[in-house]
Formats: structure tokens, sequence, C-alpha cells
């Protein structure tokens, strides 16, 4: 009985994972059908105590492995998961070997270092085989137009026409939806107030000093609309805050609310041709100023 | 009769009375200006503002400026009308005597009634008040009495609205005017209110105020003077005209308020006899301008005063009365154009 005792002892002792690589796998693709210039991805995944670290040195540098194979990629992934390191080393190979007929090739295999407690441990990743074929039989063929190599059929092009119909009709609503807004926002006024006093010199430009009602009219018409409410004479100081450009000529401003006020709101006031000259130059001034020439 | 020389001599004395009350009513300019142009438009004014800014104050002013008697009651929930007329008591023999009352102890030469806090008086009250505004007139103990310079002043605080009574819209529309009356707000009338003493003393404030020379019994002459003597162009009319029609119906001009259907805002406009009082105010505005026409400026600046206590919103709007009524009025005013 203790001898049986002693011998399950050392058999659950003996049983204990000392080897600091518990998990080695690869994950390779198809080991067939490859042609010159393909890519071969390559995944190690090496699964190790706590302790113990993978040596970066020790990963395959990109570049020529052989006559015939390039290693183009190496990307390392580590994470630490229930107490243990997981590292996912991935590779991706490069195959210039131009075979006759279908031939076994094989990736080498590599050596990864890993150090626990200061202690190094190589762990050997072992070689891969796969199949490469050529790209065409070997005796030539000829068409009549020469080798009958040629590059792929180009293909078809997609009608672009219902994008196009939808762009346009997108644009449209765009358009549509601007001028909307512009309209809540109080922005079209703006864009036709810009040019208020050249309609208002178009106008005076028909009257005479007996239209002189409604020359005075089409002026005031005119500040009215760029002042986006009725301009009294007792309002140009806040009207040259919100438009510094026609303060420059106040006084004719000035001029014209007083003309104006005498004209409409008193008696025996008589128009004279020098007044819609006056008015005129008025409105002049002003369509400069809106211009943005002065 | 009083001519246009005498027209412009008594310019020279509207101004300098207005001056004097704005020396002794500081930081009210505005509302001095309105109260001198009621005077001489010869209406009557009802004043509203908070505790203590004036109010008093300013009315004494006019009342001394003006000369005249001058009578003053308190409106309280217990006032009834026979004591705006009478007073019984008993004499020193005990037998029993009635006295003439504040309206009428003065007889046709009360020129000045100010009526404090009149909102807290029952509505018989403001009834005997509507006939004494309108008419100028009262009748008791069998016959009718004249007030011919009568010039009624009303205030009411808007700070308390317990045991008020709401004007009746015939009463507030015999008032040519409503004029709020605010705190000043500029720092060195504040600073002048607080530490001169000479603001500290209403009584002797009043008693310095300077002479203003003013005749009161010669002011209906005069307003009349003034609203024949100061033309209306007819433009200016198609303008008021645009102005009154936009109060009644403000949809029509183009006039939006935020969260309001304007077809529904109001449940009456301003009055013909409103109107009246508004061109009345206009003209003696123009004259104080120093002006024999009336502009649009005239009628705007007394337009809001004019016409505040006229408009009667929907109930449904009534309790934004105070936003809605300043910006429909200011509304109107940006709305319609001249010519």
């Amino acid at each position: 009985m203790r001898v049986l005792l002693l011998v399950l002892l050392l058999t659950g002792c003996s049983g204990s994972n000392t080897d600091p690589v518990s998990t080695l796998k690869l994950e390779t693709p198809r080991p067939f059908g490859y042609l010159i210039g393909d890519e071969i991805p390559f995944k190690v995944m090496i699964e190790t105590d706590v302790g113990v670290t993978l040596q970066a040195a020790s990963i395959p540098a990109t570049g020529q492995v052989n006559r015939w194979l390039n290693l183009n990629q190496v990307q390392l992934q580590q994470r630490e998961l229930h107490g243990r390191w997981h590292y996912e080393l991935e590779l991706r190979y490069q195959v210039f070997y131009a075979p006759l007929e279908v031939k076994l090739l094989t990736i080498p295999n590599f050596t990864l270092q890993l150090l626990q407690n200061g202690k190094e441990i190589s762990q050997i990743v072992p070689a891969w085989a796969f199949n490469i074929s050529p790209l065409r039989e070997l005796s030539i063929r000829k068409t009549a137009n020469g080798e009958y190599k040629r590059p792929d059929a180009l293909p078809l092009l997609l009608s672009t026409t219902t994008p196009w119909t939808g762009v346009v009709i997108a644009l449209c609503v765009a358009v549509v939806s601007g001028f909307y807004l512009a309209a809540l926002y109080g922005l079209l006024p703006r864009i036709f107030k810009r040019h208020v006093f050249r309609r208002a010199s178009q106008q005076l430009a028909k009257l005479s000093k007996a239209d002189m009602d409604q020359a005075l009219s089409c002026v005031h018409h005119a500040f009215n609309t760029l002042n986006q409410r009725p301009l009294f004479h007792t309002q140009v100081h806040d009207f040259y805050r919100r438009h510094p450009n026609y303060k420059q000529m106040h006084e004719q401003v000035d001029w014209f609310f007083n003309y104006s006020n005498r004209y409409f709101f008193s008696n025996g006031m008589i128009a004279v041709a020098l007044d819609v000259d006056k008015l005129k130059q008025l409105c002049e001034q002003a369509q400069k100023i809106e211009r943005g020439s002065q | 009769m009083i001519t246009q020389i005498h027209l412009a001599d008594w310019r020279e004395k509207a101004l300098q009375f207005e001056k004097n009350i704005n020396q002794i009513v500081l930081g009210q300019t505005p509302a001095v200006r309105a109260i001198t142009v009621a005077v001489f438009a010869r209406g009557h004014v009802l004043l509203e503002g908070n505790v203590g800014v004036g109010k008093t104050t300013l009315l004494r002013a006019v009342a001394q400026g003006l000369g005249g008697d001058y009578q003053r009651i308190e409106g309280s929930i217990d006032l009834m009308p026979a004591d705006l007329i009478y007073y019984t008591y008993l004499d020193r023999e005990g037998r029993p005597k009635v006295d003439p009352g504040p309206l009428l102890k003065q007889g046709e030469n009360l020129a000045t009634f100010f009526f404090n806090e009149i909102n807290r008086a029952r509505p018989q009250v403001h009834s005997l008040l509507l006939r004494a505004m309108a008419e100028r007139s009262v009748n008791a103990f069998n016959r009718d009495y004249a007030l011919p310079h009568l010039q009624v002043f009303a205030d009411r605080n808007r700070v308390e609205r317990e045991e008020t009574f709401e004007l009746p819209a015939a009463a507030k529309d015999r008032f040519m005017m409503e004029i709020n009356i605010d705190t000043p707000n500029v720092d060195k009338v504040l600073d002048e209110l607080m530490f001169n003493p000479n603001f500290h003393d209403t009584d002797q404030l009043i008693a310095s105020m300077g002479e203003s020379n003013l005749a009161y019994y010669q002011l209906n002459a005069l307003a009349e003077a003034i609203q024949i003597g100061i033309q209306t162009s007819p433009t200016l009319r198609s303008y008021a005209l645009s102005l009154w029609k936009a109060t009644q119906q403000p949809q029509q001009f183009g006039i939006q308020l935020e969260d309001v259907d304007m077809a529904q805002l109001l449940i009456a406009g301003a009055s013909p006899r409103g109107m009246s009082y508004w061109i009345r105010a206009a003209k003696t505005r123009a004259w104080l301008e120093n002006r024999a026409h009336v502009l649009p400026e005239d009628l705007q600046a007394v337009f809001s005063i004019c016409m505040t206590h006229r408009l009667f919103l929907n109930p449904m709007y009534s309790y934004r009365k105070d936003q809605l009524l300043p910006d429909l009025l200011v509304g109107i005013l940006q709305r319609v154009a001249a010519p």
C-alpha cells in the first residue's frame, strides 16, 4: 500500500507541465496551387508561461530568405490571457520560383528564442511544404497573331447614367433647399437689396419735377429696402451704424429727408428741376456705394 | 385769441416748465416730455411704475408748475364716489354739516387732480371719474359743477395686484396717455438721488422749483390754438390712418409676433377718441419742437404712450401682455412707411 502511494505521488509530480512553451500552432494556407509571385500568409501561435518572453531579435527579419523566397511582412501581436502569454506571429512570404512542372517547395524552418529567468530557450518553428505550378506549358504554342498570351480582357464598364441622374437630382434639391433656407434666414432680401439704388436711379431717369411725389417715394423705397424697415430722418444714425459706407453722403441724406419732410408734410412746397437733379445725384452716389466702388 | 406770436411765447414758457420739472425729477426726461405734451394737449394722464420711482413727486412738480389749485386723493378699496364729492361732519355746535369734497372744493379753479393708486378704488369711483374726465363737469347736489381746467393724473403701481380693480376700458380710453415711469439707470443720476439731500425732502424740493409763469386758465385756449395752428398734410393723414388700421388688423400689414396667431391677437384696437387724442398729442409735440406742421416722427414719438392702454388682447395672450404690446407697437412702426 505504501509503495502504491509513493508511485502515485511521483506520478503526480512528474505530470506537472515544466515546458515553457505550452502550445505551438501553425496556421497555414492550402499547400498547393501556387504560381510564381504568389504571397503565402503564415501564422505562428505560441502560448507560454507568464515569466517567459519571446526575444524580438529571434523573429525573422523581412527580406530575402533564399534564392526564390522573400519575407515581405512580419507582424507580432502579444496579449495576456488566463495568466499566460499569447504570441501571434504573422509572416507573409512571396514565392519567385519559376517551375517547369509541378514542384514541391519548402519554406524553411526557423528558431525562436525565448527567455525564462535569464535562461534562453529555443523553439523551432517547423518547415512547411507546398506545391507550386508553372504558369504555362513547357512548349509554347503560337497563334496566327503570335504568342497566345495576352492580358486579361478589360472588364465591362458599369453604366453611370443612373448615378449621374441621382447626382443631378441631388444637386437640384440642394440648390432649392439652399434658396429655401436663405429665404427662411432672410438672406434673399439682402441679395435683392444690393441693387436698390440702381433700380431707383433707373426709375428716377424717367421722372421730372412734375413727378416729385414718385421721385421722392422711389428714393424712400430704396432706403427702406436697404434698411429692411421704413427709414425716417430721426433714425438715420442707426442706419449709418448698420451701413457705415453711407455715412460719407450724410449731407445729401440729410438734405433728402429734410426736403421730403417739407414736401410731404408742410404746405406750399414747390418742386423745381434742380431738386430732381439733386435726387438723381444722391441716387448715383448711393449706387456707387452699393457697387462698392466708393 | 392766441396768435402765432403768442404761440411762440407760450412755447418758451412750455419749455421752461419742462426744464423746471426735469430739475426736480431727475432721469425721467422722456416721461417729463410726455407729461408736458399732455398738459398742453389737455389730456389726462395715467402713470404706471414701481414704488418710489418718483411718480408722486413728478405730479406734484407738474401741479406746482401749472399753478392753479391742486387736489389729491388716495385710492382705497372703501373709497366711494361720494367721498370725491362731499364729506359730512359735526361742527362746533354739534350740527351736521356737508362740505364739498376734493373734486368740488376748489370749484372752477381746480387745475390738477391727482388720483393716487387709482386701481385700488372700486369701479363705482372709476365711473364718477369718467364724466369728470370726459366732460370736465360733475353732477352733485342737483346741479352740474363745471371743472373747465381740470386735468386728471392717476397712478398705479405695477408691483401689487392684490385688492386692486382693473380700470374699465372706457375709463382707460379717457386717458390720453399711459406713461411708464422706470427707475433711472444712469449712475450719475442714481448717485445724485441717493446722496444729494435736496432730493430727500420732497416738500422742500417742490418748493424750490423755478417759476414757469404759466397761466393754467389759459391752457384750454392755448391747446385749441395749437390744434388749429399746427398743420397736418394729406400724406401725414394717410400715414396716421395706416398706423391706426395696423393697430386693428396688424396681420394685414405683415406684422408677425413670435408664437402668436395675429388674427386672434386683438379683441379691440384703438378707438376714434383715442386716435383724436393721439393726433392732439402729436400736434402739441410738433409745436414744442418749433414746427408748424406735424411730421411722422411726432406721431411715432407719442404712438406707444397713446396706444398701449387702448389695445385689448385676446385673453389667451393677455398673460404675455407686457411683452406682446410693446413688440406689437414697435412692429407697427417698423412696418408702416411714410410716404
